[in-house]
């Protein structure tokens, strides 16, 4: 059985592990280059005199975003793509021409052929999406270390253990709705669908929650708005700040408000000493604005999974994928019995 | 006597449709059965409920004294060659046989080797490219090498030319009697059965019309040719399958289990495809009329 499986999928293994190889060379010969220009150009910086290495940092990620980001694109949508190319027709093909009614009748049962086809299948995609997920990992640890956030959706779902997860429940979600509807097309329609709107789900609506957040404050100061927080005065208003993010930690809340040292909200009649009288209106003058404001000791709280919690963030969905998948496994060993032949 | 396949009040329905309805039959060990019909009639799906292709919705079967396709080893004891013949076109026919090996423990390359005799030359060619009778022989190899107990084949002659048929009933009877087998074949032609068989099933509609040995069917039905409006003369229990009348005659097509007095023209044997067609006609005559 394992050497029938084999042979139907040979073709489109190959095919597969030919594009793949492409992408593993190329994340080799990244993980090379962004360590050589991480040493020269940060680690180098660091040691050498008159490097601003703000703009050595700057310089660094903003060279390798883009072929750090290529192959994160890969891996997320990787689930989606094994999900609707192998796990979908695995079932489909055979009800579509008929050969189900030949393999039915060796002397195997279907809950057997099913096992060894869905383990066989399952098992090469772990393989694929794990090498190419450590080999990521490796390749962009550099620049996750420089300037990347490992809780960013595209980060955390194409590093370290959680595409397994993503991969296990998008092959087995492939391989039940081929079973429900019997028709290649629509199963694959349909498990693109659902892959896609978990992926879109997962991180809006269910990854902030899995653990309860904490309240983070920090300090209003030069450094917030090179951490994307831009301040907002309004006349009538408390001040307050938007789009900031907590280094390393997946930050939940988008706008807060401004307070002082005992914890009330600033308004723009508390800080009317650092407002010019005509308005603000040049780029010299609001940051003479902020850097007055900066020096009033002020902070603003944020609701936040801090950066410690990645590791058990990447367990808790890998585990609740893995938990999917295998749920829906067992539906499908279930269903299988009760195919119409 | 013990049976291969027993079913009561079976039926299978897909959504609102009856594909068959309360089959009862029982088919002995070691017969030749014949399954005929029209198209559509429900033998393919008759033929799948025996192989544990499908579940009943109504009614029970059991085949070898078990419920169809319960287990790995009664699978072993059940061979089938579907509707169309279905094969992996992208597999060679020395691959179809290496799948055959690796998936039947009770394999036996000697049996398989025999039936594929004709496809020698044609080991490394993709089933994709085989003739339909090409791919007949390899179906008949695939399961003759299980050495099934019972041996299923749905309309296993249908795509092939009046020659292959005939060289292909001739190979599977030698390998029943090898294996002294029981077998269900379907057609919907019975010219192609009545050879082989000695046990026929009439199906129309999902309904079996009619049920038993070819020698009992044939001695039990007779052609009556009397004057029109004649119905008297008949020994008691006469079932009269279909009557065609015309101004002068009625033409009676009738099943008794009793001898019926007189001789030809007017008293006739039938022939089994006469016997069958009665039965298919009786049977559109009964849905036209509802």
């Amino acid at each position: 059985m394992i050497w029938l499986t084999w042979r139907q999928f040979r073709g489109q293994f190959l095919a597969t592990v030919g594009l793949l190889a492409v992408l593993v060379a190329y994340l080799l010969y990244l993980g090379v280059t962004i360590r050589d220009a991480y040493d020269s150009d940060i680690v180098g910086c660091v040691a050498a005199r008159g490097c601003l290495i703000d703009d050595a940092t700057a310089s660094f990620i903003r060279d390798y975003r883009g072929p750090v980001t290529i192959p994160s694109i890969v891996l997320m949508i990787l689930p989606a793509l094994i999900g609707v190319f192998w796990g979908a027709p695995l079932i489909t093909r055979e009800l579509e021409t008929n050969t189900h009614r030949l393999v039915w009748n060796q002397s195997v049962t279907r809950t057997y052929w099913l096992a060894i086809k869905l383990g066989f299948i399952g098992l090469v995609s772990l393989v694929l999406t794990g090498t190419l997920s450590v080999l990521l990992t490796w390749a962009a640890s550099r620049y996750d270390l420089v300037g990347g956030n490992r809780f960013d959706q595209m980060s955390f779902a194409s590093r370290n253990i959680a595409p397994l997860g993503y991969i296990v429940f998008a092959v087995v979600l492939g391989t039940l709705l081929g079973m429900v509807t019997r028709r290649t097309v629509p199963a694959m329609a349909v498990t693109l669908l659902i892959i896609g709107v978990v992926q879109v789900l997962a991180p809006t609506l269910v990854r902030p929650y899995l653990r309860a957040p904490v309240t983070v404050s920090v300090a209003y100061n030069a450094e917030t708005r090179a951490r994307g927080g831009s301040l907002d005065i309004p006349s009538s208003n408390p001040l307050s700040i938007t789009g900031y993010s907590i280094p390393g930690a997946l930050t939940l809340t988008d706008r807060t408000s401004l307070r002082n040292a005992g914890g009330t909200e600033v308004r723009a009649t508390d800080v009317k000493d650092c407002l010019a009288d005509e308005g603000v209106t040049s780029t010299d003058g609001w940051q003479q604005v902020e850097r007055c404001i900066a020096a009033k000791n002020l902070h603003f709280d944020l609701e936040a999974q801090p950066a410690n919690r990645y590791w058990s963030f990447q367990w808790i969905e890998f585990g609740a994928f893995v938990g999917l998948g295998l749920l829906l496994s067992g539906l499908a060993f279930w269903r299988i019995r009760h195919v119409r032949g | 006597m013990n049976h291969a396949v027993k079913a009561v009040g079976l039926g299978l329905r897909y959504g609102q449709r009856d594909a068959l309805t309360d089959c009862t039959l029982e088919i002995p060990e070691g017969s030749v059965v014949g399954l005929v019909g029209p198209n559509s009639a429900g033998k393919s799906t008759l033929l799948s409920l025996i192989c544990g292709l499908l579940e009943p919705s109504t009614g029970t079967i059991s085949v070898l004294g078990a419920r169809p396709g319960v287990s790995a080893a009664h699978l072993a004891r059940v061979g089938f060659v579907a509707q169309n013949i279905p094969l992996y076109d992208n597999l060679t026919v020395a691959e179809h046989l290496r799948l055959g090996a690796k998936l039947n423990p009770r394999w036996d390359q000697r049996l398989a080797d025999e039936h594929l005799q004709p496809l020698r030359g044609d080991l490394k060619r993709k089933a994709g490219q085989l003739s339909g009778g090409q791919r007949a022989q390899l179906a008949l190899a695939l399961v003759a090498a299980k050495r099934p107990e019972l041996l299923v084949l749905d309309e296993p002659v249908a795509a092939l030319d009046p020659l292959a048929r005939r060289q292909f009933l001739r190979r599977l009877m030698e390998l029943v009697a090898d294996l002294q087998a029981t077998v269900v074949l379907s057609s919907h032609l019975i010219s192609d059965l009545e050879r082989v068989c000695d046990q026929l099933i009439v199906l129309t509609r999902g309904r079996v019309q009619l049920a038993g040995p070819v020698e009992d069917i044939l001695t039990t039905h007779y052609r009556l040719l009397r004057p029109s409006g004649d119905p008297d003369g008949l020994p008691d229990g006469t079932e009269i399958i279909q009557a065609l009348h015309t101004d002068r005659q009625s033409t009676l097509t009738v099943r008794s289990t009793l001898p019926i007095p007189g001789a030809a023209p007017h008293v006739q044997r039938l022939d089994l495809e006469e016997v069958a067609l009665a039965y298919m006609g009786r049977a559109q005559g009964a849905d036209e009329q509802d």
